[in-house]
């Protein structure tokens, strides 16, 4: 489903301070992957992340979203890749602070076009698996950290998407919240079918994961 | 779609209550003062308009066509009265009034001073432009020897009501005549050149003194609301110069145009007031919510979606200080045409330019409109930097921001 040939990526690229991010990557992560990034801070795993996530450009290489080139799009289609096939997790929850729960977890199915019937339909069954469908009209605000996590991997998973990509999702999390919500993103890999690839140094997350892909110095070392 | 984008400008709009209250109040209170000045310009050049052709000129004024260059008493309307009747009869007409002009001398025992004596008749005076409302002291009575100073002159000469005032000119004959008159009323018509010279008398009284017939007058005043009347006019009577008010006072076209650049200064300033205040606001509001619009767009919503949010913010900040603003200041406006503004302690000053001292408001439906226009203008022009922020934001670099 991603497919990333020879991708390579520079921060300050040309400057004095000149840093190869990503180096000569080459993966594949396929339908249905519950996939983990991984290495020490600075090895490259957001970024590499961003990229698959249409997030960021590249300096060289190809990545495919479904025999799709997407790395050479323009802004514009970017978006629009993002918002009909990807999903994202943030590690501060990031949810519209104006907006309840409810209307969070509906948000990127409203900007699809879904029906109101359809949003509420599909908003009920997510929030029913991530155990926050008693906090639908409650703003944000009023919930806990693990909480509002939760709502946002509903708003990734709502739309049914082809992938999600969670960027340190349980950073801010305890432990006990940690666990709560890798034991329900699994579930949901498996009930929904979605591929979901992590960054990440967690253990609770790596003990979840079926792959562990290791990068050290923005090249992968383990896959 | 649409209504989630509406919901999320209205939220976000009052997210900080009294950052916005004080925007709104800000713009209502720049906008009331904006239309009250208008209206306050506005009624000051309109009253002068209206004073002038009422104690004047009227809409249109019917001359020899030599006497507004001689002011020479041979230059007059010999067949001034059955002209009048005429004119009287048309459906177009309101008011006519005759008037005899003659220049000369006022003097009393200690002063003299140039003047114009003009021969009118009370009650077509009243008809004409109120007449009544210009008097500022006395009574409004030209008996046998009855005469009213304009308020000027009466100050120049020293005069009270009761006084004595010699009049001496040249009557048609060429003889040096002189006429003595008391004074029974002073009127301030607002008129400069008026209540500086004028001495009012009946004008048959004038005319035996003068020596001219019963028919002529100097000057035939109309008033109107005729568009076409002029043209007419001057095809029937083309031995007469027929002059609309803006000729013959070209100053007054002059002082509407100055009030215009006055206004549109007032209004330009307190646009950008407008501008700068919302623009202020809503950059901070977009600087403290940056993460939530580079969430936005990392999960998909476009810049456009985004840009539409945004200014439907601005829209609704806007609207609401427009409508306190309209409320606040047709209350001024109400007021100040009611009550005016006293402006009594420049009152000197004021009326030797032929203001009032108290101005009074005019309320047009066009200050509503105007003022509409502009802050919705301002209020969406004022979002263009803020969006520029979030056009070049990096949607990476303001999610990474810490919880």
């Amino acid at each position: 489903m991603i497919k990333i040939q020879n991708l390579n990526k520079y921060f300050y690229k040309g400057q004095e301070r000149e840093l190869h991010a990503l180096r000569d990557i080459n993966l594949e992560i396929k339908k249905g992957e519950y996939a983990l990034l991984t290495g020490p801070s600075g090895c490259g795993k957001t970024t590499l992340l961003n990229a698959i996530g249409a997030l960021d450009g590249i300096d060289s290489g190809e990545i495919y979203l479904d025999e799709r080139e997407i790395s050479s799009l323009s802004e514009d289609e970017r978006t629009t890749i993002r918002l009909n096939e990807m999903g994202f997790v943030f590690q501060a929850y990031n949810l519209i602070p104006v907006l309840t729960v409810e209307e969070n977890i509906g948000f990127i199915m409203k900007l699809r076009g879904f029906s109101d019937e359809e949003i509420s339909k599909r908003v009920k069954e997510v929030a029913t698996l991530l155990e926050i469908d008693n906090k639908l009209k409650s703003l944000p605000s009023n919930l806990s950290g693990g909480q509002q996590q939760r709502v946002a991997v509903a708003r990734a998973v709502a739309p049914k998407p082809k992938i999600i990509l969670a960027d340190e999702p349980t950073a801010n999390l305890d432990s006990k919240n940690s666990k709560a919500l890798m034991d329900m993103m699994k579930s949901l890999n498996e009930k929904e079918g979605i591929s979901i690839v992590f960054a990440s140094h967690d253990e609770y997350v790596m003990q979840s994961v079926k792959r562990i892909i290791k990068l050290k110095d923005g090249a992968i070392v383990e896959s | 779609m649409y209504k989630l984008i509406i919901k999320l400008a209205f939220n976000n709009a009052f997210l900080r209550l009294s950052r916005t209250l004080l925007v709104i109040i800000m713009i209502a209170v720049s906008m009331s003062m904006m239309l009250s000045l208008q209206g306050l310009y506005d009624g000051m050049t309109i009253s002068m308009i209206d004073k002038t052709k009422r104690s004047d000129s009227g809409e249109i004024s019917l001359y020899n066509k030599n006497y507004r260059v001689s002011k020479a008493l041979k230059d007059n309307i010999p067949n001034a009265t059955s002209i009048a009747e005429k004119l009287e009869k048309r459906s177009d007409v309101n008011a006519v009034v005759l008037r005899l002009k003659a220049e000369g001398l006022s003097s009393t025992a200690r002063k003299s001073a140039f003047s114009t004596v003009i021969g009118i008749e009370l009650n077509a005076e009243e008809k004409f432009g109120e007449f009544d409302l210009f008097l500022k002291s006395g009574e409004l009575r030209l008996d046998k020897r009855g005469a009213l100073l304009g308020s000027e002159l009466a100050k120049t000469l020293k005069v009270k009501i009761g006084s004595k005032v010699i009049f001496s000119t040249q009557d048609s004959s060429g003889e040096i005549n002189a006429m003595s008159l008391r004074v029974r009323g002073i009127v301030q018509t607002g008129n400069i050149s008026l209540d500086n010279s004028a001495v009012y008398v009946e004008r048959k009284k004038l005319q035996n003194f003068l020596g001219v017939s019963a028919n002529e007058a100097t000057q035939i005043a109309i008033r109107t609301d005729s568009l076409v009347l002029q043209d007419e006019l001057t095809q029937t009577y083309k031995n007469l110069d027929v002059k609309s008010f803006l000729e013959l006072y070209p100053m007054m076209k002059q002082m509407q145009e100055v009030m215009i650049v006055f206004t549109s200064i007032t209004f330009f300033i307190v646009m950008m007031v407008v501008f700068i205040g919302i623009m202020g606001v809503m950059y901070v509001s977009i600087l403290d919510r940056i993460r939530e619009f580079g969430i936005m767009r990392s999960i998909g919503m476009s810049y456009a979606l985004i840009r539409s949010q945004i200014f439907l913010e601005a829209l609704f900040v806007g609207t609401l200080g427009y409508i306190f603003g309209a409320v606040l200041g047709l209350l001024a406006l109400l007021y100040l045409q009611t009550y005016g503004l006293d402006l009594g302690a420049y009152a000197d000053g004021m009326e030797s330019f032929g203001y009032s001292s108290v101005l009074y408001a005019t309320i047009k439906l066009s200050y509503f409109s105007s003022t509409f226009i502009a802050i919705i203008g301002a209020s969406l022009l004022s979002v263009l930097l803020p969006l520029r922020k979030i056009k070049t934001m990096n949607s990476i670099e303001v999610t990474k921001v810490d919880i």
